[in-house]
């Protein structure tokens, strides 16, 4: 039974019930063309007009084209009350999720003439489950990706995305034990108040779903942002506890920053750096050891940071540490990895050598006994023929021939002899100066214009001379043999990175990859008259000092080996 | 006239010495291993020893060696197709190392420079 008041007053109640409704009220006509609504709706639906005498579909800007899935169309054909939700962008941008109960409203003779419309607005309840879901599809993410760079830079991506922790900015400071120091690696944020707007106003509607966000994060990663840039530049002392990073390190606690501008107690020039007034600082912790601080802010939109927020960050916190520590891992372990595929090259290189050695040495043994018989005997012919005989000229072509055979298996031999090395401390310009002078003719003749570039800096290395000069004129040799219309060569040393570099340039024929591969391969070569040894014993003189030779070259350019030995 | 024993395993490098030596005009007696080598020395004692080092039966290595023993003045020239035996210090006592080619002209030169002609 009504109390009289409110039969009396009917009309006012319902007008303050409405009103005070938490939910957007409105009612439809049969062609369902809103008739009555309240102040609510506008303000859940974001709008900025009258909804009264416009259509249903265009005020809720529901997507569903079809009547099929349209709520309100089947409460009006079925009569009965109808529910659903659904999620749209409003016309300021913003993306909100509401939802509608549709009751149908009967007259006496129990036909509906209209319909009675209350929405919700769910918007805060879904973005959390949203924000939720995200957040662990993210950490499952993090947990498989191993390349640390793309790794910082999703987990600051994920700390600032709208849709997952969204604050402001972020940066990341890692901490570097062996410099004793805590520095800052990356950051992520507007770097100014145009950015961010112009950002968040495209927010809305990308970077939903978690494959959106990881596409941003590679779309966005960029190194020469102003913020990225001015992180770069701090670095803190871990011994110096005053510093706000370094005590978040030390104490494995989270700062929370309200009023950083007024605090004497906290270094005005990180406040400086930082620029805003109120930032978290979150330690990254991973088998209890701190490995980084993340440091946020919102200061751009001013939005206090707020308890909750920071409870997400934490729990991700402790995710992105773990993934951290696991790309750290793989990281030293592919170095290792690497460290040992080389080694194991090596091995198998110096193996192949000495099985082709053994092999080579053999050989060359076996056939220099006859040859010399055959050369011997050739001589004697040729000795004992007369001047201008056939048989003078067919031994004559015997010894040549074999004279050539034997310069090739002395050769070989070279190459499969154990040599022990003499190594004394010796001045590489020397060496290359000398050889530069013995060489002089050769030049000339081959029209190579030479030039030296000597850094009188060089210090004196150990090295075993006569194996080093080998190299440098096997080397030479090859510049001056790819230049057969003449060209430049230069010769160049260098202290490089405790290593003496030194360059022989040529502006030859250059060699294609396939060729570049083989080059130190034992027997490889292109050349008409060649053994194959030249470079196989340059490289492995080369390895035995410790040192090692790079190769680049371009067809019809020329070509540059710089041989490295260690100081 | 001077007498050179040549000690060499291989039939046809022994004849291709043999007949270049003598026709620089020295006494030529041959052995076909070490141990046909210290026979020889023993009946004739020649001026000069040329000697193989991979050979069957003793290596010139080890028929150097006993040679030297007994007749230390008898020059030894080592002709050997191995480089490798230069560091065998036992082949430091050889009074040349000569690596085996074509071109015996080395050979005839090293034997000049330690008997003379004739």
């Amino acid at each position: 039974m009504l109390p009289q008041i409110l039969k009396d007053k009917v009309d006012n109640v319902l007008y303050n019930v409405v009103d005070a409704l938490d939910a957007g009220f409105s009612i439809l006509d049969k062609d369902l063309n809103i008739v009555c609504a309240n102040e609510k709706l506008s303000s859940i639906l974001n709008l900025e007009y009258d909804p009264i005498g416009k259509t249903c579909r265009e005020v809720y800007k529901c997507e569903c084209k079809d009547n099929k899935y349209c709520s309100v169309f089947q409460a009006l054909s079925s009569g009965k009350k109808q529910f659903c939700e659904t999620q749209l962008i409003t016309e300021r941008g913003e993306r909100r999720y509401i939802q509608n109960i549709s009751t149908p409203l009967k007259d006496e003779k129990n036909g509906i003439t209209h319909l009675l419309k209350l929405s919700i607005d769910v918007t805060a309840q879904e973005e959390k489950i949203h924000q939720l879901s995200l957040l662990r599809k993210l950490a499952e993410l993090m947990q498989g990706t191993l390349q640390i760079d793309r790794l910082l830079h999703l987990i600051l991506t994920c700390v600032t995305a709208g849709t997952a922790l969204g604050f402001n900015r972020a940066r990341l400071f890692l901490v570097d034990k062996e410099r004793d120091i805590v520095y800052g690696k990356m950051a992520v944020g507007p770097s100014s108040l145009e950015e961010a707007n112009r950002i968040w106003s495209e927010i809305a509607k990308k970077y939903e779903k978690l494959e959106d966000l990881i596409q941003a994060s590679e779309d966005n990663y960029r190194d020469d942002t102003p913020l990225h840039m001015i992180t770069r530049l701090m670095a803190y002392s871990l011994r110096d506890e005053n510093e706000v990073i370094v005590s978040c390190v030390k104490n494995k606690k989270i700062i929370w920053e309200r009023d950083a501008f007024h605090n004497p107690n906290i270094d005005k020039k990180f406040v400086n750096m930082i620029g805003a007034n109120e930032f978290v600082c979150i330690p990254l912790i991973a088998k209890d050891e701190t490995i980084g601080v993340i440091c946020v802010d919102n200061l751009y939109s001013k939005k206090p940071i707020i308890e909750e927020h920071i409870q997400g960050l934490t729990t991700f916190a402790n995710r992105a540490a773990l993934a951290i520590e696991n790309a750290a891992a793989y990281k030293i372990l592919s170095e290792k990895v690497r460290q040992l595929e080389e080694t194991q090259d090596r091995l198998i290189r110096s193996e192949r050598l000495a099985v082709i050695g053994n092999m080579a040495a053999y050989v060359a043994h076996e056939i220099r006994n006859p040859l010399a018989t055959i050369g011997g005997f050739a001589r004697s012919i040729l000795r004992a023929s007369n001047q201008d005989d056939q048989i003078r000229q067919n031994a004559g072509i015997i010894v040549e021939e074999v004279s050539r055979l034997e310069r090739i298996l002395a050769n070989i031999m070279d190459f499969s002899k154990p040599v022990e090395s003499v190594k004394v401390a010796s001045q590489i310009n020397e060496i290359l100066e000398n050889i530069c002078s013995l060489m002089d003719p050769y030049f000339k003749n081959g029209r190579i214009k030479l030039t030296k570039i000597f850094n009188s800096m060089i210090p004196k290395i150990v090295i075993d001379p006569t194996q080093v000069k080998q190299v440098f004129l096997n080397l030479i040799k090859n510049a001056v043999e790819s230049m057969p219309g003449g060209g430049a060569l230069t010769i160049e040393t260098i202290v490089e990175d405790k290593h003496i570099k030194i360059n022989i340039t040529d502006t030859g024929e250059g060699m294609t990859a396939e060729i570049m591969q083989n080059i130190f391969v034992p027997f490889f070569t292109t050349k008409v008259d060649g053994t194959g040894v030249g470079l196989a014993v340059s490289h492995k003189i080369v390895d035995d000092h410790g040192g090692y030779i790079k190769v680049k070259s371009s067809l019809q350019e020329g070509t540059t080996f710089s041989i490295y030995l260690p100081i | 006239m001077k007498t050179i024993l040549l000690v060499e395993d291989d039939k046809n490098q022994l004849l291709l010495y043999k007949q270049e030596l003598l026709l620089e005009g020295y006494n030529i007696i041959t052995a076909q291993d070490g141990q046909e080598a210290i026979n020889k020395v023993k009946e004739h004692t020649p001026d000069l020893i040329v000697m193989d080092i991979n050979m069957p039966k003793m290596s010139g290595i080890e028929s150097m060696g006993r040679i030297l023993s007994e007749h230390k003045k008898i020059p030894i020239i080592i002709n050997t197709a191995y480089g490798s035996y230069k560091d065998d210090f036992m082949s430091w006592s050889a009074d040349a190392y000569i690596i085996k080619s074509s071109d015996i002209t080395e050979l005839k030169d090293k034997i000049k420079e330690l008997i003379g002609k004739i």
